[in-house]
């Protein structure tokens, strides 16, 4: 009996499975902004990456070198994606101030790729790991970049706890 | 020997469709029957959770009370019976729909793992006196000040800062349980705290 009504039904519980599936497990995000070249590029194509958010539980699975995506400390209705550098209890060095900062326990020190256009920790400090919204794992788009997203650290900038 | 056709005789092992139709439907017709019930039960369980988590995930979801930080707006766990439970709606936070005095969920700066409930004091932007004292701080952009209503026992923005909007995960707005409380949440807006630039 497969009627509209029928069709109906299926769809809903397709977009239902499909609403689920972007809010815990796995969505797609795109790049807007040059602050994580050359890993995440945004010319002549926005690279479309896909976030996984299992790292949201209770496991909380973040490591250093990871690319996240959190929301902006300065506006909670923009997401951001940069590298997480440091875990709470980490020291940084920070070079443009010359200091090292040890980052505060639920915090985390988030840095672009591309250092000179980036505005991330260096300019609004660590950021509450509440914020975090998932970790990108891959590149989906365009086709010539697809790819895994892979773990980095900057040498002898970050102490761990 | 004619070169008709020959017409054979069923034999045991060839039963006529029908009687082989019912043959295996009778039998395992219980099961048959049962196993689709299960199969239908078990889809709408499944659309049922799958329907309580979005609700829970964008609109709005239940959420029990305990600490004494917001006494006596909100009651603590007893010994018996669990702390209030009140209903916390989501929408607030895509029509960014805050205004003072609004009790909000938000996730501990230091414990990305708690959910803490205070009152909304300062938006950002605003110039607000400190308690206590008389200095003025003002909340920076994308962020706000909370408070707990009992400042005695409180660990809120007078101990944390100001914390990012993005925190915020709810605004509480109806009490469920216990049954006397049960209904929309006064709101207290409190008095003298921003101070007009």
């Amino acid at each position: 009996m497969r009627g509209p009504w029928s069709l109906l039904r299926g769809s809903l519980t397709g977009a239902l499975i499909g609403v689920t599936i972007n809010d815990r497990y796995a969505s797609f995000v795109t790049v807007h902004g040059s602050s994580m070249l050359p890993t995440l590029e945004c010319h002549p194509a926005k690279d479309r990456a896909l976030v996984s958010r299992l790292c949201l539980d209770t496991r909380f699975g973040f490591s250093r070198g990871d690319v996240v995506l959190f929301r902006s400390p300065t506006d909670h209705r923009e997401l951001m994606v940069k590298r997480l550098l440091a875990l709470p209890g980490d020291w940084i060095q920070v070079p443009s101030a010359k200091e090292i900062r040890q980052v505060p326990e639920g915090h985390c020190w988030v840095e672009g790729d591309n250092a000179d256009v980036s505005w991330d920790s260096r300019c609004y400090g660590p950021i509450p790991l509440g914020l975090m919204q998932g970790r990108v794992t891959h590149i989906v788009w365009p086709l010539n970049r697809i790819g895994r997203v892979e773990r980095k650290m900057p040498e002898g900038r970050v102490m761990q706890r | 020997m004619g070169l008709g056709p020959t017409k054979q005789q069923p034999s045991e092992s060839f039963p006529p469709p029908q009687s082989k139709r019912r043959r295996q439907c009778q039998s395992p017709a219980l099961d048959m029957g049962t196993r689709n019930h299960l199969w239908l039960g078990a889809k709408r369980i499944l659309t049922c959770y799958l329907v309580g988590l979005t609700i829970s995930d964008r609109y709005a979801t239940i959420v029990s009370v305990t600490g004494d930080s917001m006494h006596p707006t909100f009651t603590a766990a007893s010994s018996s019976l669990r702390g209030d439970v009140v209903l916390a709606e989501r929408s607030c936070l895509e029509k960014y729909q805050f205004s003072h005095g609004d009790i909000v969920m938000f996730k501990c700066p230091s414990d990305h793992r708690e959910l803490f409930v205070k009152r909304l004091i300062a938006l950002p932007g605003e110039w607000m006196f400190l308690p206590g004292s008389h200095d003025i701080i003002k909340i920076p952009e994308g962020h706000c000040w909370v408070e707990g209503d009992n400042a005695a026992s409180s660990w809120d923005s007078r101990s944390f800062g100001p914390i990012p909007l993005g925190l915020i995960k709810g605004r509480v707005t109806h009490f469920i349980w216990p049954p006397s409380k049960i209904g929309r949440l006064d709101t207290k807006i409190p008095e003298n705290r921003i101070s007009p630039v």
